[in-house]
């Protein structure tokens, strides 16, 4: 593990990853909301998630606020944060972060496109665990911009 | 010649608020009519359309189009800063910079939704009954589908309204934007120490 050179820019960004993937989870974690009214957490992610019930997960009736793909992001951006102090050195002054990060963007669209040309059928978890490559693949590739550079 | 820049007033240390806001009201401007004109184009043609039942619905595709194009806003700030303002940009720098660009998309989405029902005050409830008429047409259990109408109507009526777009969606945006931002400097910027011969 090495030393971070920006630490509190580590520390504010890992705190804003933790709330977003903790609001994630809306009902399950937090709570049903009022009758009549649209969850918190759900008002939250409306405008980067289309948050379809059937492609959301669900436990004894409590919905995610988010669909099954952004949750392996969020969880994904998670992941790859807390992984940064140890991946930096791996990643540093190569091109892999960046070209794995460009892999896991081209694995979304075309796992969406050949599920909506009928190509074949993705389900929640398949798409849960390719929204996770993306995410981790987004925290590492900016990974050794925080590890300290040797003068 | 870059060593003299960087004494001029082009090293990071001088980047302030005030110098960012160019490069993300660019963006953000250009990316907000992007995605509120691909909403509405959508918008329109499914109420104008039969409904399908389709899960595949023109606007849930217009979400996932709105969703990756909003992403992008934060990278693409920092290139413009780069090639317009300062090479050198930190790392916390571009963060906020890609910070500022979702909050400028945000906010400007919002605008145009306020603007847009003056044009058509009609559209939201259009949009609604439309959205609802789809969804009863899918084969699904009835529990499922009533469900799906309550949260696609609540996600479309919560689209109208100014402040709660603008209070929930600037933390999601303006965080999602923040990382995208730092791949951006990544990508984009040149580093300080980095020598050119």
């Amino acid at each position: 593990m090495k030393r971070l050179s920006n630490p509190f820019l580590y520390l504010l960004v890992l705190i804003c990853v933790s709330f977003v993937f903790l609001a994630s989870f809306g009902e399950i974690l937090w709570g049903f909301s009022s009758v009549g009214e649209r969850h918190w957490a759900e008002k939250m992610f409306f405008g980067v998630c289309h948050q379809l019930p059937d492609r959301t997960y669900i436990i004894e009736g409590a919905m995610m606020a988010v669909n099954t793909r952004c949750f392996g992001v969020f969880l994904g951006m998670l992941a790859g944060w807390v992984l940064i102090p140890f991946a930096g050195s791996y990643a540093e002054g190569r091109r892999w972060p960046v070209t794995f990060l460009l892999l896991a963007i081209v694995l979304q669209i075309v796992d969406y496109l050949g599920n909506l040309v009928e190509l074949w059928h993705n389900t929640n978890h398949s798409r849960a665990l390719l929204g996770a490559l993306f995410g981790i693949a987004l925290s590492v590739s900016v990974s050794d911009l925080f590890i300290k550079r040797k003068t | 010649m870059e060593q003299d820049e960087q004494t001029t007033g082009s090293s990071s240390d001088s980047i302030s608020f005030g110098d960012m806001l160019p490069s993300a009201g660019v963006v953000g401007l250009i990316f907000s009519i992007i995605t509120f004109a691909i909403g509405l184009a959508v918008g329109y043609q499914q109420i104008g359309s039969e409904p399908s039942g389709a899960i595949f619905s023109p606007t849930m595709l217009s979400g996932t189009v709105i969703c990756l194009i909003s992403l992008l806003g934060g990278t693409l700030a920092v290139w413009h800063f780069v090639k317009e303002v300062n090479p050198y940009i930190k790392l916390g720098q571009g963060a906020a910079l890609g910070f500022i660009t979702g909050a400028i998309m945000v906010i400007l989405t919002a605008v145009y939704g306020e603007i847009w029902n003056f044009i058509d005050p009609e559209y939201t409830d259009k949009l609604v009954e439309a959205t609802i008429a789809n969804v009863e047409a899918m084969d699904l259990p009835d529990a499922q589908r009533q469900t799906m109408v309550d949260s696609m109507a609540s996600t479309v009526r919560q689209q109208s309204s100014f402040l709660s777009q603008v209070l929930w969606g600037i933390p999601i945006t303006g965080i999602l934007n923040l990382l995208s931002g730092m791949v951006g400097v990544k990508i984009f910027a040149k580093k300080e120490d980095q020598e050119t011969f």
